[in-house]
Order: structure tokens, then sequence, then C-alpha cells
């Protein structure tokens, strides 16, 4: 048997999935370990390793993919605990970090805190220098000052260099002579270029994605060429993968080359994940009958949501962490404080909350009888009986069902004039609420209509939420893969490999002087398919994809429109693009003008290799055709009160049993609650769907209170 | 039009027909009303063609019931969003009794309630269950009114004819069908005809958007339970604000500033505002301000209203939704025929940031003792944001833009430095600046300096946030440049023990001679594409509290960062350092100094006098010559 094994680090666990050719999957959580992440890999991969009757060794040794995603380049910069950095930028134009977009959010809140650079300004280095935007040289670079730099540098122990300078992506000599300049005379400290990192318009996002990058280097440099080192030393034969934000994963040398590119990709990992369950939810991949799907993974402290449309994820190029724009393409991912911990709260004026206040891990939900007072969604779950004291984590925690009612009572119940279960029905409401405007948010302020998506929920709390979810947004059908709680970690080890390149280019969709354009074309084409073949994939594994950025002649904005037409490029697959972009300019803003022609910008090609997807998980033995059902008494949406319902474990059920709600059904990593004329199905497979049940008269609770 | 939700089912649902409201079916419309303005907004700012909208973002989008009321507003320009139930009244009421579905409104007439004559309100009527229900509405700043100069906003136009196209409420489009015999008039009357017929289809977009947001949540829910809920919502808002009223103290409490310029000859010109706290309502009184502007430096009623409001929201929390509940408990009161409210025909171009960012500020300079912890002190007021127009080499046709990368700085508040870029007042920070690198694509200028401006700011326990120094050359023969901005002469104030600002200012530069002609803050002057560069520095904002409680790490930073020198530290905030790049603060030193400078009082707000701005003297050499609203 050979496997594939995905390892996710994350604050509270690190998930391992581990799949086999035989199409056996593994799911275990080990706890981190923040100051050494690769003692906590090892003692997991130790456990893993046992129960499929191996030593590390000998598993590692039929590990054909290993797949890591890391928060580490993302917690130094929430912690802003990384080196000290130096910047060198065009003279006269210091403060482009410091500036930003000139933009000051929340306009109502003057006493808003500026978010900081992570280059303090004495240690950025304005030098003489400049190119202007057709590429040319107005003022060449002043060595001198580039070396003054570089021992002002080291005199000031800084540790890492970003070198950004104006235009150097329409001519990177000066970044790289500088680089050059600098590397000689501090061999030891690593320089980054911006025009390397991203190659596009735009200066404070490009010399921002190079500080991060910078800033993160030395660290995940030290962290990744260890962990190689340790899982090479320890049998692995092909060099682990990592996980980047743009979906996909890659060699540790190319993320040391750009590694902004590792920032906040944990998420990004969900729409492999829900790729792979396209067969079970009735479509493909990609083609025709692509799939449209929306991601929420919601676990204790906040909730991400993902569009797939088409088989695409939405990728978006305006991507902020701490503040800071990381500039390069990246998946989507609307993340949100609605989590399990997330606490409910009656404002001043009397409206009741939800979030985006955690009581995160420690001290967790009142009921975990671990200090926490204040009412919590995992709370509201327990009193609605959705959540049973004794089966939570598959009994590994006991839940205290009168600590969570207490605490309901005191902060929302009296204050608002309800019964203890009517506060906690509203408390769900409005985290409902707020989880379908975040998802209204990746969808609808689209031009995306979520009718006839299907849902697929991941991460602890998911599954309590989804179908109600769903029948909120008018979705039909709720999917809950049977890896719901380790689902990025999943999704980590079906993604393929994934490399994005981009020229800029431009032309008029009116011109027929496309054969520069076919040229520019070719040079990416070649180039990524020269890094997949270097990375061992076959020819038929390596699949392209082409976009292009583009607007209305004299817009500003442009959009990005895949296209599906084989290069060279014919004067007539230009229509191609003109019709998707009309089609998506009018699905996103309400207007289109056929009477204008196409202006594109930056032509782009995704390299991507594909990895072999996994064998079909052999069917589920066992269950019973008549399980046993327990009664419990849980909340009926449709009856507004505390009602017997039946409550089933998945493993009593056999595959292809049908459940017709009300029911609880306890999946070992999830809870899944379905609703009156709402029926779930176990497939084959572990996994499960829910045929959502639009609402019928009376399904909102009368909540029988004025706000107070 | 949903399969899945059954209006009937949320219509016969319980208590708010007996009076009462489900909580939870609020929280979910105030979040869906939201987020249709939101969508709205993204819309527009991402589809439109101009760089003023589209990076800079000076629009807003909003939605109000059949009233009108205001019930949801995207968090855009203050100046904007607070006051735009008036023009959309005024369409309303000019309609009356031709309202029809699928009709869109236009109108940018100052005297028909609207801000100022560059801000385009277009209005879309929604009706649900063929009932007038609700407005979507968006108004943005269009780069050009065909004004006797390339801008829509000109300090120097004498009057609304000579400020370019002024429409008054006018109906677009009816029933559906674009009138086209008015698109092309409008057109034709605009320079960059092609650009501004796409940001009117942007905006088109938008109310569109909106409007079917509107219909598809009352085909969710209903209309009368939408309406209800809508009622709800603005109690709701009703009761926060009062709340947070009532905690301020009752008083009376008065402010004075001054404007720069009637934009023609006048200098120095108050602006005076009565503050009167009673209860849960504020009266805003400016009353006292001076005569009306011979130029465009005035402001309409609907500025008015709004800059008398903007400081009392975000005096209260910025979660209060701001809606008609939240806005209706402040009245403001503006003499007609002063600079404060003028009468027809007089012109208001510049009306949204002069005098409307003063008319803010007095408010904070009243309201200082009232509320320390509340006000801000003095900002920016929308100095060197200048418009540069001129032809392209190649073609001969004009190109222009607005440029915010030089936008001074916010004053500083408790807890809090000032930020950059702040522009002006009318946005509290909303406005977007351009990338340098889009400019250089866009038009044919080249920039060849945007940096902080060292001790620009008011110097405080908090300081203003840093102003500006950009160049810019003209790479197209020559180039005009008008600026239409305040505070140059007369600074953002200090308040509480801070410093005032430096006012900054603007010149022409002569590259061969080194001949600069410093211009006032509002002027027209023409660049000479061959030898000359213009060249802002744009003011810092105020200072906040005693420079002396400002901890001296911080001090520290600021000096070994170039944001203010030794001598500063030293002399202003007692903070004596060592001598290395990256200093070490001398403790002993600083206390003792400290102690020293202590025994200085400080005034409450500062400056208490007109034209205390020195940076112009200060910077001038022999040669050079200073211009007062120069024409063209």
């Amino acid at each position: 048997v050979t496997y594939r094994i995905g390892v996710d680090i994350g604050g509270t666990f690190t998930d391992f999935t581990v799949v086999g050719d035989d199409g056996q999957i593994l799911v275990w959580k080990e706890d981190s370990t923040p100051r050494d992440p690769v003692a906590a890999i090892a003692t997991g991969l130790e456990a893993v390793a046992d129960q499929l009757g191996h030593d590390v060794q000998s598993l590692l040794a039929s590990t054909e993919l290993f797949v890591h995603g890391t928060t580490i380049a993302t917690n130094t910069v929430i912690q802003r605990n990384g080196p000290r950095l130096g910047l060198l930028c065009t003279e006269g134009f210091r403060d482009v970090l410091y500036f930003r977009d000139g933009f000051k959010p929340h306009r109502f809140d003057i006493h808003y805190p500026h978010p900081g650079t992570f280059v303090e300004r004495w240690l950025r280095v304005g030098i003489p220098e400049r190119v202007n935007r057709t590429g040319d040289v107005l003022r060449p670079l002043d060595e001198d000052a580039v070396r003054n730099a570089a021992a002002y540098f080291s005199d000031h122990d800084v540790e890492a260099v970003a070198v950004a300078f104006l235009w150097s992506m329409m001519r990177p000599d000066h970044e790289l002579r500088a680089a050059e300049i600098l590397r000689t005379l501090n061999p030891d400290i690593p320089v980054v270029c911006s025009h390397s990192v991203l190659p596009e318009i735009r200066e404070w996002q490009r010399t921002s994605a190079t500080v991060l990058s910078a800033y993160v280097l030395p660290r995940i440099g030290r962290y990744l060429r260890n962990l190689e080192q340790e899982l090479g030393v320890r049998g692995l034969k092909r060099p682990p993968l990592i996980m980047q934000i743009n979906g996909g994963c890659a060699r540790v040398d190319e993320i040391l080359e750009r590694p902004v590119a590792i920032l906040a990709s944990g998420p990004a990992a969900a729409p492999a994940a829900a790729l792979h369950y396209a067969q079970a939810i009735g479509g493909s991949a990609v083609g025709a009958d692509a799939v449209n799907v929306i991601t929420i993974d919601m676990g204790g402290t906040s909730l991400d949501v993902c569009v797939i449309r088409d088989g695409r994820p939405t990728m978006s190029r305006d991507i902020f962490v701490e503040e800071q724009p990381i500039g390069i393409q990246a998946v989507e991912c609307h993340s949100i404080g609605a989590g399990g911990g997330s606490i409910a709260w009656i404002d001043d004026g009397g409206a009741l909350r939800v979030g985006p206040r955690s009581a995160g891990a420690d001290p967790g939900p009142c009921a975990y009888g671990r200090g926490g007072s204040e009412p919590t969604v995992t709370d509201a779950n327990v009193v609605l009986g959705y959540l049973q004291p004794d089966a939570f984590l598959g009994g590994r925690r006991q839940l205290r069902f009168d600590l969570a009612e207490a605490a309901i009572d005191e902060h929302v119940g009296r204050p608002l004039g309800l019964e203890t279960v009517a506060a906690a029905a509203g408390i769900v409401r409005v985290v409902n609420a707020n989880m379908a405007s975040a998802i209204r948010a990746m969808s609808v302020e689209r031009g995306i209509d979520p009718r006839g998506f299907t849902l697929i929920c991941g991460g602890g709390a998911g599954g309590l939420h989804a179908v109600q979810l769903a029948r909120e947004l008018g979705i039909g059908s709720v999917f809950v893969p049977a890896e719901a709680g380790a689902f990025c970690a999943f999704g980590m080890i079906v993604t393929d490999v994934r490399h994005d390149h981009v020229a800029a280019h431009h032309l008029v969709t009116s011109s027929a002087e496309i054969e520069l354009l076919n040229r520019r074309l070719a040079d990416l084409e070649r180039h990524a398919l020269r890094q997949l073949t270097e990375e061992g994939f076959a020819d038929e594994d390596v699949v392209l994809e082409l976009s292009v950025d583009a607007r209305y002649p004299g817009q500003v904005h442009e959009i990005t429109v895949p296209f599906s037409a084989q290069t060279p490029l014919h004067v007539s697959d230009l229509r191609e693009i003109e019709r998707r972009f009309h089609e998506e300019h009018q699905l996103q803003f309400a207007y289109r003008r056929d009477e204008l022609p196409v202006e594109c910008l930056h032509w782009r090609v995704t390299g991507i290799g594909r990895i072999a997807q996994t064998k079909e998980r052999p069917s589920v033995e066992g269950g019973h055709d008549a399980p046993t059902i327990r009664t419990v008494s849980a909340y009926s949406l449709e009856d507004g009160e505390l009602t017997e319902t039946a409550a089933y474990r998945i493993d009593d059920l056999r595959p292809g049993a049908a459940v017709r709600g009300p029911a609880i059904v306890q999946v070992p990593t999830t809870t899944v609650v379905i609703g009156r004329r709402d029926v779930l199905r176990l497939g084959g497979d572990g996994n499960l769907t829910v045929d959502v049940a639009a609402p019928v008269s009376g399904t909102i609770p009368t909540a029988g209170a004025v706000l107070a | 039009m949903s399969q899945v939700h059954d209006p009937d089912s949320r219509v016969e649902d319980h208590s708010w027909r007996e009076g009462g409201y489900d909580p939870i079916t609020f929280s979910v419309i105030l979040n869906r009303l939201n987020s249709i303005a939101t969508e709205m907004t993204l819309a527009l700012e991402r589809s439109a063609w101009t760089s003023i909208l589209a990076l800079s973002r000076d629009f807003s989008c909003a939605l109000y019931d059949a009233v009108p009321r205001q019930i949801a507003m995207f968090d855009a320009l203050p100046i904007h969003t607070t006051s735009m139930q008036l023009v959309v009244a005024e369409i309303a009421s000019s309609f009356e009794g031709d309202i029809n579905d699928g009709d869109v409104f236009l109108c940018n007439d100052p005297y028909s309630m609207n801000t100022h004559v560059g801000d385009l309100v277009t209005a879309a009527p929604v009706f649900v269950d063929e009932q007038l229900s609700f407005w979507s509405v968006t108004k943005g700043h269009q780069m050009d009114t065909g004004a006797f100069v390339p801008s829509s906003v000109t300090a120097s136009a004498l009057n609304i004819w000579q400020e370019g196209i002024q429409i008054p409420p006018l109906k677009l489009v009816e029933r559906g069908a674009i009138r086209r015999d008015v698109w092309r008039l409008y057109l034709a009357n605009l320079r960059y005809a092609e650009l501004l017929e796409g940001d009117l289809w942007a905006q088109l977009g938008s109310i569109e958007r909106g409007r079917q947001r509107l219909l598809e949540l009352c085909a969710e829910y209903g209309r009368s339970p939408v309406l209800r809920y809508v009622e709800a919502i603005l109690d709701y808002s009703d009761r926060r604000t009062a709340q947070e009223i009532l905690a301020m103290p009752d008083g009376e409490y008065v402010g004075e500033g001054w404007v720069d310029s009637d934009g023609v000859d006048t200098e120095h010109i108050p602006v005076r505002a009565k503050v009167t706290v009673a209860g849960d309502r504020i009266t805003i009184d400016y009353t006292g301000s001076g005569p009306q502007a011979k130029g465009g430096a005035n402001a309409t009623y609907a500025v008015a209203l709004a800059a008398g409001a903007v400081p009392i929201l975000y005096y209260i929390s910025p979660d209060i939704p701001h809606n008609h509940g939240c806005i209706k408990h402040i009245d403001v009161v503006a003499p007609e025929g002063t600079i404060c409210n003028a009468t027809h025909p007089a012109a208001t171009s510049c009306a949204t940031v002069v005098p409307g960012d003063l008319m803010q500020d007095v408010v904070n300079r009243a309201m200082v003792s009232a509320v320390p912890d509340l006000v801000c002190a003095g900002s920016t007021r929308c100095g060197n944001i200048p418009q540069f127009a001129g032809e392209r080499d190649e073609t001969g046709r004009p190109w222009g833009f607005m440029m915010f990368c030089n936008a001074g700085a916010q004053g500083a508040s408790r807890d809090n430095d000032g930020w950059p870029l702040w522009s002006s007042q009318a946005g509290l920070g909303g406005l977007k600046s351009q990338p340098i690198e889009q400019l250089e694509l866009l038009y044919p200028v080249q920039i060849e300096q945007a940096e902080i401006e060292s001790e620009s700011m008011g110097y405080g326990q908090w300081i203003g946030g840093p102003g500006t120094r950009v160049k810019v050359t003209p790479l197209s023969g020559d180039m005009v440049c008008i600026t239409f901005g305040d505070g140059c002469a007369n600074p953002p104030h200090g308040a509480l023990g801070g410093t005032p600002a430096i006012g900054g200012g603007q010149w022409v530069e002569n590259e061969k001679t080194g001949h600069r002609r410093f211009v006032s803050a509002s002027g027209n002057v023409r660049i000479d594409g061959e030898v000359e560069a213009w060249v802002g520095v744009s003011t810092g904002g105020g200072g906040y509290g005693n420079p002396l409680d400002r901890p001296a790490e911080k001090v520290c930073a600021d000096v070994r960062d170039g944001l203010i020198s030794r001598a500063t530290a030293a002399e202003v905030f007692g903070v004596a350092l060592s001598n290395e790049v990256n200093p070490v603060v001398d403790e002993p030193a600083t206390r003792k100094r400290r102690e020293a400078l202590r025994t200085v009082e400080r005034p409450i707000v500062e400056p208490t006098v007109p034209n205390a701005a020195t940076w112009v003297t200060k910077n001038m050499r022999a040669g050079d010559e200073y211009l007062l609203n120069p024409l063209i």
C-alpha cells in the first residue's frame, strides 16, 4: 500500500489525513506544539504509523505524496515577531507602505489606529534610480548609494532586505543589480526583489508582497529546510509539497522564492477538497457539468467561506493579512468571527449580537466547565439539545448543560424577556444570519446566485448549522463529507501542484495584432511546462489554464476572465474573450456595453500538475437495517419548542439509509441537524447528503418578544 | 420569485402583528439592507471609468424608503450620506404623480438640495406590489461638468453658470427606456464625455443592483413585514443615538475658524458654530458666519446639514446604523446669504470641502470642552488635491484627473495619532489615493516624489498625521492645475494643548531658473511643459493633548523615523536624546526638561486668530512670488 499524507498545522491542533491507495482514509488530530512545530508532526506521524501497522520509517518510505500546510508564516506576521527588515526603494518614495491606498477603514471611528508597516521608516532607504511606465531608464541606478545602504543595514542589524523600485516589473535590471550588490556585501542577509514576487502594476501591493516575503523568509526558510531534511532522514523519498494561498501546492524551493504565497494558505485547500467530492455531489470538477459549490468550514472561532463556480474557486488579488495586502492571486476566502466559541451579547440598543469575540479554546464555551461565563454558540446548541452532553467529541468531553443554560439565561434570556430555549434559538438564528451574510458577501454581492449551489460543510461545528443556513439561502442540497472534521487537511492531499505566471501585454480586442501576444503566451506556457516537467509531471498530467485581466477601454479596474481557446490564438479567439467579458461584466455590475471592444492587460497562465485522484473509498460496512434510535429532547424549528427528536449514530446506519427529519445524526467529527421535511442519506462512501426542504408556513419560531 | 422561501409563511408569522418585533428577523433584515448598500458600492467602484470614482471612491450609495428616509448606507462619504435624503425628496416632489416603475432620475443642482454641482445623483424608485416603496440612490463626483475651467470644483467660478451644466431633477430613464436625447444633451456638455458616459453607466448599474436586491428581499419576506422591520431598524438607531447624546453634558458651546479665501479676493472669512446639546437633541447653528463668498467657496444647505452632523456621528458609537433614526437627532441652522448657506445664483462648487470641512472643524472646536475624549483635532481641509488637465501630444484629446496622493492628514484624537492622506473631512478618510504607477500609466505625468513632509503635523500627546510632499512634471506639453482647497493660511487646529499643523502650500517651480510661483490654497495655474514642475506640500493634522505627555519612547521613534527633528523633540516635547541614528532617551535630562516646560500653560484650542500659518513666509525665497487665487 502506498500513502498520501496531509499535515495541516493549526493554532490548536495539527491535523493529519492519510489516504492509502486502497482508498482507506485515516484522520488524526495531534496537539500543536507552537515552539517546535516539527515535534507535533513527529509525534503525530508515530501515532498514525502505529494505527496503520507501520513504523514511521516504513510509512514514509511508502508515501508518494506529502503535503504540508503551515501557519508559521502567518503567525509571524500576526504576532509581528519576525526579523528586522530593511527596504530599498526608489528615492522620493520611501513611504509607499505607510501611505497605503490613502484609505482609512471604519469611517466613523476616528480613533481607529493606523496598522503600521513591517519596515520602520529609518530602515527604508531611497536609492537614486528611475524607470518609467514603458520600461525606459530615466535615471540610472546609483550603485554607491546601494553600497552605502548595505553598510547601513549591516551596521544596524538588519536581518533581511526587500528591494522594491517603481516600475521594476517593466525593467527589473535595477532591482537585480541592487540585489547583487547587497548579496555581495552582506552574504548572510537574504534579499527579496519585487519583480520576482509580484511582477504587476500597483506599487503598494508589490512592495507589501515583497516586504512580507522578506519578513517570513528567514523563519520559514529554516523551518521548511529542516522539515524537508527530517522527513528525508525518516524515509520520505519525494520532497514534501507546501500548500499555497492560490489553492495549489509547490516545492520548498519555489516557496522560498515567493514566501508570501504561503500566508493564510490553510483555508485555500477547501476548494480542492470540495472538487474532490464533485462526483459524489453529482457533477464533475471540470467541463460542462463542473460543479457549483459553496464551502463552509466552521471551527471554534471562525467561519471560512469559499465559492466555487463552474469548478473554479473565486480568486482575488485583494487579500490582506494583518491589514497588509499580499497582492498575489489567491483563493478568496471570506472569514468571519462565527464559530462554536463566538459569544452572544446584547448591545446598548437592545439587539442580540453574536461574535466576533470568541471564548476560544480557553476558557471555551460555558458548557466546557472551564471557567467560561459568557454564552456561546456551542452553549446554545447544548441548550437546544443538538449537542448531547455525553456525546461530544465521541464522548471524550462531558458537557455541562446547567452552565450553558445559566449563562444564556443571564446574558440573553432575561434582558430580552425570552425563555432560555427561545434565547438559545435566537443565538443560533443570529449566528446563522451572520454566516448567511458572509456567504452572500462571497456570492450575491459578486453577482452569483447561491441557489442551485451545493453547500459543503466542514469543521467541527459546521454540521449543526449547515442545513438551516442552506435553507436561509435557498440552497437545496448540503453535503457533509466523512472527513468534515479535517476538511482542509484532506484538501491538501487531493490538491494539485499549481504555479501562476503572468505577463503584461496591452491589447484591445478590436485590433488584429496578436503575433507579439502569441509569442508572450508561448513563453509563459513554455516556462510553465518546463517547471512542471522538472518536477516530474508527465505531459498528460499537466494542464495549462489561460486567463486575462480585461476591462472596457478607459475603465480602471479589470476582471480576470478565463478563456478556453488553444494557443496560438487567432483573431477569432478574441471574440470568445469579448463574449466572456461582457457576460461577466453584466453579472458583476448589472450592465454591459456590447458596442465597445475589450482592453486586455495581464495575461495569466496557470500551470497545474495533476495529482492523481485517490481511489474511491471502499464501501462502508456494518450498520443495521433497523438502527437503534435514541430520542432526545431537542428544539424543533417548526414548532418553536423542545420536542422528542430522533438521534442516530452514523455507525448504526447502513450505506444507502435515508433519515427523514427532524433528526440529529452524530458523525465522529461533527453533528448534523436536520429539520422536519429534510432527508439525509448515507452514501456508500461514508459521505452524507441532505435534501433541504423549502420552508413552510410557520417555520420562523415565535419569539414573542419586543426588543428590549 | 424564490422557489424556496415562501413569503406567506413570513407574513403569517407571529409577533409583529401584535405590535412587537421578532428580534432575530430584525437582525437578519438589518444585515440584508447593509449588504445591499455594500454590493451597490462594490459594483460602482469596480466598474467606473474615471479614477475619481474607481480609485478614489468619491461616491456614496444609500437606500431610502418612500418618505424618503435613509434606511441604509454604505460607510462611504459622510458629506453625502448624512443629507442625501434632501435631494431624493426634491426629486420625489418635482415628479409627484409621474414616478413610475423603471424610471431613473438625475440631479446635480445645488439649489435642488444637492451638495454641489460636481455630485451627480442617480435615483431609481423601487416599486413593490405596484407601490413606490424604496429609492435606490447613488451620488458620484463627476470629474467634469463643462465649467469654464477643466474641473467640476473651482473656487474661481463667480456664479452657477460658470460651474457648468446644472441639472435640476430630470428623468433620464422612462419606464425602463433611456431617453437618448437627454442622454446626449448631458454628455454634449462635458469634457471627457466617453469616460463620463462610463461613469454614468456605472452609477446606473449600481442603483439597478440595489433595486434588484430590494425586490428580492421583499419577495422573500413580503413588502409589509420588510417595511415594519425598517421601522424597527430606524427605532433602534433612534434609541441608541438618544442614549449617547443624553450622556453628553447639556449646554451651549461655541467654536470659530476661518476659511482662507472666498476664491476671489476676500481672505479669512469667519465660520462660527454654536452647538446646543439639550437632552437627546443637538443643534448646530452657524449664525454669525461670514457673508456668502464671491467665488465657489459656499455651502449649500445639504452641505450645512451634513457638515454640522458628521462630527456628532463620530462622537456616538460607530456601530449605530446611520439611518434616519440617527440623523434626525441633529438640527442644523444655517442662515441664507452666508458662506454656510448661499443663495441662488451664488457659486457653490467647492461646498463639500470649502467651507464644508471647516464647518465640521468648528463643531470640534466648540465641543472640545464638552466631550474632550470624542473630538478630533483639526484635519486637512482638502488642501493640495489638484485637478490636473491638458491635451495629449499624440491625439490632442483632453486628459485630466484629480490627484489624491498629495492629500494632507487627519488631526489627532484621544489615544490616536492622525492618519496620513486623509484628504478631507467630507470623506473622513474614505477617499482613496491612486497608486503612483496607475497615475503614470493613465495620464501623461511623472511623479518625481511622494513622501512624508517632516514636521508638518501638529504636536501633542498624540500627533497629527504627517503631511506629504509631492512633485509632478507634465509629459505632454503644458498642463493646468486647478486647486480648490482650504486651510493653508488658517491651519488645522490643535486641541487640548496640542499645536496646530503647518497649513502647507503649493508652488510652480521653473527648473531652469529656480523661480517659484507660490499659489494660495485655491487657484488656477498653467504649468509650462518644457521647464516647470508642480510641488505641493500638504499639511499634517493638528495635535491633541500636551506634547509633554507623549511617551518619550514614541518621541524617540518620531525622531529616528524623521517625522520630527531633535530640536523639536527637545523644545516642544521636552525629550532629550542621544546622537545615534537610532537614538535612546536620556531619562534624567528629559525629566528635568519636561518639568521646566510644564509651567507653560497650553490653550484648549490653537490658533484662536485668523491667518496663523507661517509656512509660506518661512519657505519663500528672494525672487519668489505669491499669488492669491490666480486665474489662468
